[in-house]
């Protein structure tokens, strides 16, 4: 039981890091411990396999590509001193007060149904089965889906459009000319 | 265990927080990331708690969907501050050139 | 509970005694293994065949004045090396150095971190390998250790999936993913002279994975992170004395991991050597003996491989890098794993 609290604390505190702190990079790596509590808070819940799946995609990849980015846009050559709305911050944090209440309501007063075990077993096996047997067609659709993700970064990103848009251009005053 | 319910509930919560005030487009997807991690909790909680272990699987699909919008996601940044060189909010009101 | 303590403790203690006691040897072999392949002598003057060099070296490392430029973020430049040591660590938790023995009334496990889905743990930890160096590079406050971590960052991240495309047609073939199994399956002779080891099943997948170890640990031909001539010393410029050595360390000791993971899957972990067989039926406990000797008898043969490699092959150039991993292994390892399920399917129907 000790332990459950413990490690609900921790993985709020990194959450609240990840929100309140200055600099995003900070934020990043807060993000980067929160998905790694999370990952043993599945461990111990005793889901090991997706454990090792949070640690190997969301923190070993995920996490990754947002401290990449970072560095890739220089973060700190923004001004920090921005307009700060106090009335927006107030009005959002008392929203979002009123759904946690209401979130934590809810908890409440079903807690004793959900809080028993009644999983069995938790074997890679079992999940796999059901897997590529009930949930083949979403499995297929979601491979489909990454492929299309790959194939629109790579046309979001690149420069070469650009370029040649530019060359033509400088074709054309040329010609002009 | 059942402290667990709370935690996701409270990951959800600071996640929306988050969204709302950050001004900065990578804060909020980083946000947005924590609202995931509270809602991919609570379907193993539930699993648990039910004994389907359909839930299960629906968090492997939710990574792979997260993974999809954060790649996606930070494409789209960087080619904004390609264009535009910003990456927050205030600066991008106009929808055309 | 109490022995089940010191069970676990024990297995602690040797599992992080091992690799960090290895690594003065290691790299000592390093510098005379290079010394002889560039017609050089090497370090030879501490103690006999300068055999005392390593430990002089750590003395001079834990002495040094330790220099702490003023523009670094403070806590993130301390956190650094010791992300980069502790996560290089991890690996070796799920790593068995022999087969479980019967002792004591129950099963004992080698290794630290029991469960059938270790594999993936391993590979879990070994990836976040990068955030140590990503770390460091960013609390440097440097134009070039930002360039040299990006560089590794980017490297590791792009090498993986062809490390794991060929891991996954492992545990295809062997049909389990539990460590112990995979090496039983690859105990024992085919026409009574050649091991079956994972090598002779799936050279392809070995290939594969080997080229990943070698991006993975930023090793040469790979270690575009530190090119000296481009980007002066890479993520660690700004370290100095031990805080520089723990990267050092770490660097090894993920070469160490990753390379009992490569053993572990293509040349059959801890199984015995050829030839061992006839004395190892003696006694359980000379077994279990040999199948240590056996097991680090082969790392440190990998660990030769690679200073091997360090001395003889150029570095890349970095478009050459990228160009390896996503245009020639990615497919590679694709296809191979395509054909590796065909042939598992059609094996068994």
């Amino acid at each position: 039981m000790s332990v459950d609290i413990f490690l609900s604390l921790l993985t709020a505190a990194f959450a609240l890091m990840v929100v309140f702190s200055k600099k995003t990079v900070v934020a990043a790596f807060a993000l980067l411990m929160t998905l790694l509590t999370i990952a043993i808070i599945y461990f111990q819940v005793g889901t090991v396999f997706l454990s090792a799946v949070q640690v190997l995609v969301n923190a070993g990849a995920i996490a990754i590509l947002f401290v990449f980015v970072m560095m890739l846009i220089n973060l700190e050559q923004f001004p920090n001193n921005r307009e700060k709305n106090k009335m927006k911050l107030i009005i959002t944090s008392f929203t979002v007060l009123v759904i946690m209440g209401v979130l934590a309501l809810v908890i409440n007063n079903n807690i004793e149904m959900l809080s028993v075990e009644n999983l069995t077993d938790n074997s890679m096996k079992a999940l796999f089965d059901k897997l590529f047997t009930a949930y083949y067609l979403p499995f297929e659709l979601a491979t489909m889906l990454l492929l299309a993700a790959i194939v629109a970064c790579i046309v979001i990103t690149s420069h070469e459009k650009h370029e040649k848009h530019e060359k033509e251009e400088l074709l054309e005053t040329e010609k002009n000319r | 265990m059942s402290i667990y319910y709370y935690l996701s509930a409270f990951l959800f919560c600071l996640g929306l927080l988050g969204i709302t005030f950050k001004k900065d487009l990578i804060s909020m997807l980083l946000c947005l990331e924590l609202m995931l991690g509270g809602v991919a909790l609570l379907f193993i909680l539930f699993s648990k708690a039910t004994g389907f272990i359909d839930a299960q699987l629906m968090v492997i699909f939710m990574m792979i969907i997260s993974a999809c919008e954060v790649a996606i996601g930070l494409s789209l940044i960087i080619a904004l501050y390609r264009k535009k060189q910003t990456i927050y909010t205030n600066d991008i009101k106009i929808l055309t050139e | 509970m109490l022995i089940e303590i010191v069970e676990i403790l024990l297995k602690i203690v040797i599992i992080l005694a091992l690799p960090l006691g290895a690594l003065p040897i290691i790299i000592h072999v390093e510098r005379r293994g290079a010394a002889f392949m560039q017609k050089r002598l090497g370090p030879n003057r501490v103690g006999p065949f300068g055999l005392l060099q390593p430990l002089a070296d750590v003395a001079k490392f834990m002495f040094k004045e330790e220099v702490h430029p003023t523009h670094v973020r403070d806590f993130f430049y301390t956190a650094a090396p010791l992300v980069a040591l502790v996560v290089a660590l991890l690996p070796l938790a799920c790593i068995p150095i022999a087969a479980p023995i019967d002792a004591f009334g129950k099963t004992i496990y080698p290794e630290v971190f029991r469960s059938d889905m270790g594999i993936f743990f391993a590979f879990a930890a070994s990836a976040l390998g990068s955030y140590g160096i990503l770390l460091a590079g960013w609390a440097s406050n440097n134009k070039y250790s930002m360039l040299g971590a990006l560089r590794a960052c980017a490297q590791m991240v792009s090498y993986e999936l062809s490390l794991s495309t060929s891991v996954v047609a492992m545990i295809f073939l062997y049909g389990t993913n539990d460590i112990h199994l995979i090496i039983k399956a690859q105990t024992g002779y085919w026409f009574g002279f050649l091991p079956m080891w994972g090598f002779f099943l799936q050279p392809v997948a070995a290939l594969l994975f080997l080229v990943g170890i070698f991006a993975e640990s930023n090793r040469l031909p790979f270690d575009l992170a530190e090119g000296e001539s481009e980007i002066v010393a890479g993520y660690h410029l700004e370290y100095s004395s031990m805080k520089f050595a723990l990267f050092f360390m770490a660097e090894y000791i993920h070469m160490i991991a990753l390379s009992a993971l490569f053993i572990i899957f293509f040349f059959g972990g801890y199984s015995l050597l050829p030839g061992m067989e006839i004395i190892a039926n003696k006694s359980p406990i000379l077994l279990v003996a040999l199948q240590a000797i056996s097991f680090i008898t082969k790392i440190a043969l990998m660990i030769w491989f690679f200073v091997w490699v360090r001395w003889t092959l150029p570095r890349f150039r970095y478009d050459q890098l990228m160009n390896l991993g996503w245009e020639k292994l990615l497919p590679l390892g694709i296809a191979n794993l395509i054909v590796t399920v065909l042939f598992v399917y059609f094996r068994n129907p």
